[in-house]
């Protein structure tokens, strides 16, 4: 049972990492690869506030939450004024320079990884109760993200999206909308990484690397981009799957080179088949 | 042909294939004495995984030829934590909550840190066997270690530079990264105590594949020799820089630098390398020769860091003993009682790397092999115990 918490635990912060970043880029167009640092930055400042300074988890964790939403718009302040490919670039430069930040950092276990995080929940029903709160605050960002991007400040995001100049004729301010779009996702993907930090109580910077911007943009393109139970869908796919595998009893020899290949393969195998991803209705033009 | 490839077949075809792969699972359970392995299948550190697998599948199915444990079959389940902690934490729960078993074995230090407050809340033995971060000692009451911690190999090579060699002026250079950094404190820390200086203390990113600026560094410093803690990839071509910048001191290196492939990829450069290995070699120990000839024949070739595929094989004989001494007294397999095993038992007797005995700080200690590469091969240099 525990074990079906754990992957429970981890496809809850996956969906909430993949609809924040679906905002990001499916709704808003906006091309970055820093989302997985916010996970980050959100998760050392929460555990090191409550570590060092003795500061509450819940409060340490909105802590951690604003901490990555304050850096977003760092971020995207100055290099969003400019254009698409500027935030591209700009973000892969936070993304790199903030992890090696991380490694030099002694209170935050540097190099060697932050042990001893105290947990948000112990007892008996540590579990169960993380996989609550997680699936709730899943399902609550889900919404968020749904509430954000239908109705009139939808429609306003994506007529930004799809045509910028016509939108800013219109007199409506984009560069104020993408660092809000922006600042929304990033915060969230913030909080997932104050809640997982509680949860694991061990966080290292090897795992925020570009490989996991890959993973999650796997998650959000498979499920489909722009849509709001794509990523859902995207992130239990792709979090159940590696799972599954492991369960056919193969040798070792085949194992290996077919964890490997999973998304490498669903990903070519959707780029010819179904390139709107799986729920997207029709393909964009 | 796009079209006809509707969201609800999808859907469906995603939850046949799901419930398909459920079901095929459990199918072959039979009454096995189990044991989990978590350890990179895939990634960046996949070679040295899967040698190290292999070698703890030879050594299970080398105790299952010769009648098992008290008449039971041993079972090694190996899952891949690509040497992630993420990825790692899923493993072991699923390795504690789905195949209940009672020890693990796994290895990266990272990982190894990460699964700890799961091992320790379960009750379930951690066994880490190859990551050698000093903190692995100090990790909970269910986590051991059977395997020499960075200490061991570092203060023996940094006690033979400065006593035996009589070098006093060092340049350590390490790669920033989990073991790089732990590892170039605890040289740093001994060398220093017996009376040597550190001239420079370097840090290089693994990845970057130009190391010059640093290396000016240290060839101003003027060493007398320098120290390099790093990984297979990047260390050789740390060396080949050295010494077209005419750097030529003497470099010494840990257990990881045990390679085959740093000769190969050094070339003239790795000349008079030292290495520790932390596992008895052929004349050491009569089991060692027929071994490598072993993956010679299977393999073609010899192990990506053949002292660690020998831990990993002893790893089996090691949980066999444990499951012996349950079997002997009758307890039930446990994760409680594998940790009592482990120190009621305390001294084992193992066949590729000889005798372990566990501390009761959680750590072990082992006869350190210093070895030196001449004329493109690594020849014994001494035994520091």
């Amino acid at each position: 049972m525990e074990y079906i918490y754990s992957v429970l635990i981890l496809i809850g912060i996956n969906i909430i990492m993949a609809s924040s970043f679906n905002l990001i880029i499916g709704y808003g167009g906006l091309i970055s690869i820093a989302h997985p640092i916010f996970f980050a930055l959100a998760g050392y400042c929460s555990a090191i506030v409550s570590m060092k300074f003795g500061v509450p988890i819940p409060l340490a964790i909105v802590l951690g939450t604003l901490f990555s939403t304050v850096l977003s718009v760092a971020l995207s302040l100055p290099s969003l004024r400019v254009s698409g490919d500027y935030l591209l670039i700009a973000s892969i430069g936070f993304q790199l320079g903030f992890v090696e930040v991380i490694k030099n950092i002694e209170a935050a276990g540097a190099a060697s990884g932050l042990t001893g995080i105290p947990a948000l929940y112990s007892g008996p029903l540590r579990s169960p109760a993380f996989v609550v709160t997680i699936l709730a605050v899943a399902a609550l960002v889900v919404w968020l993200v749904h509430r954000m991007t239908h109705g009139d400040y939808g429609r306003a995001i994506q007529a930004m999206r799809d045509d910028e100049e016509c939108f800013t004729s219109l007199g409506r301010n984009a560069t104020a909308i993408k660092v809000a779009i922006f600042a929304v996702g990033s915060g969230v993907a913030g909080l997932a990484g104050a809640l997982y930090a509680h949860y694991s109580q061990f966080l290292s910077p090897e795992q925020f690397g570009i490989i996991q911007s890959g993973l999650i943009l796997t998650m959000v393109v498979v499920g489909g981009m722009g849509t709001t139970w794509g990523p859902v869908v995207g992130a239990l796919l792709l979090t159940a799957l590696p799972q599954a595998i492991t369960f056919v009893n193969l040798p070792t020899a085949i194992m290996a080179p077919l964890q490997g290949m999973i998304y490498t393969g669903l990903v070519l195998l959707f780029l010819f088949v179904r390139p709107q991803g799986l729920m997207a209705k029709k393909v964009r033009q | 042909m796009t079209a006809s490839v509707t969201r609800r077949a999808w859907l469906r075809g995603i939850i046949a294939a799901a419930v398909a792969t459920a079901f095929v699972g459990p199918a072959a359970a039979q009454q096995t004495l189990k044991f989990g392995l978590a350890m990179p299948l895939t990634g960046s550190q996949s070679s040295f995984g899967k040698d190290q697998i292999k070698a703890t599948e030879w050594a299970v199915a080398d105790i299952n030829a010769k009648g098992g444990v008290a008449g039971k079959k041993l079972e090694v389940i190996v899952l891949d934590t690509q040497a992630d902690p993420t990825i790692g934490i899923n493993a072991v729960n699923r390795l504690i909550n789905v195949d209940k078993v009672p020890v693990f074995v796994t290895a990266w230090s990272a990982v190894v840190k990460a699964v700890a407050p799961i091992a320790n809340r379960e009750k379930v033995l951690e066994l880490s066997i190859g990551a050698n971060a000093p903190e692995i000692s100090k990790l909970g009451d269910y986590v051991y270690t059977a395997f020499p911690l960075a200490d061991v190999d570092l203060t023996a090579l940094a006690t033979y530079t400065g006593k035996t060699l009589g070098h006093k002026r060092v340049a350590v250079l390490y790669a920033n990264n989990d073991s790089g950094v732990e590892a170039a404190k605890v040289y740093r820390s001994v060398f220093e105590k017996a009376g040597g200086q550190i001239v420079a203390y370097e840090t290089y990113d693994p990845k970057a594949t130009d190391f010059t600026g640093m290396l000016l560094k240290v060839r101003t410093a003027n060493p007398d020799f320098i120290h390099l803690h790093g990984l297979v990839a990047d260390m050789p071509i740390v060396i080949a820089q050295m010494r077209q910048l005419g750097i030529t001191q003497r470099v010494s290196t840990y257990a990881g630098g045990y390679n085959p492939q740093m000769i190969e990829k050094a070339g003239k450069g790795a000349e008079g390398l030292i290495v520790t290995s932390l596992a008895p070699d052929e004349r050491q120990n009569p089991n060692v020769g027929p071994y490598i000839e072993r993956w010679k024949k299977a393999e073609n070739r010899i192990p990506n860091g053949l002292p660690y595929t020998q831990y990993l094989y002893d790893a089996a004989y090691l949980v066999a003993a444990l499951y012996e001494h349950l079997e002997k007294n009758k307890l039930p397999a446990t994760g409680e009682n594998m940790r009592k095993a482990l120190l009621a038992v305390r001294t084992f007797d193992l066949p590729m790397t000889g005798k372990l005995t566990i501390n009761d700080d959680h750590t072990v200690r082992k006869p350190v092999n210093l070895l030196t590469v001449q004329n493109g091969q690594f020849v014994p240099l001494t035994t520091v115990d």
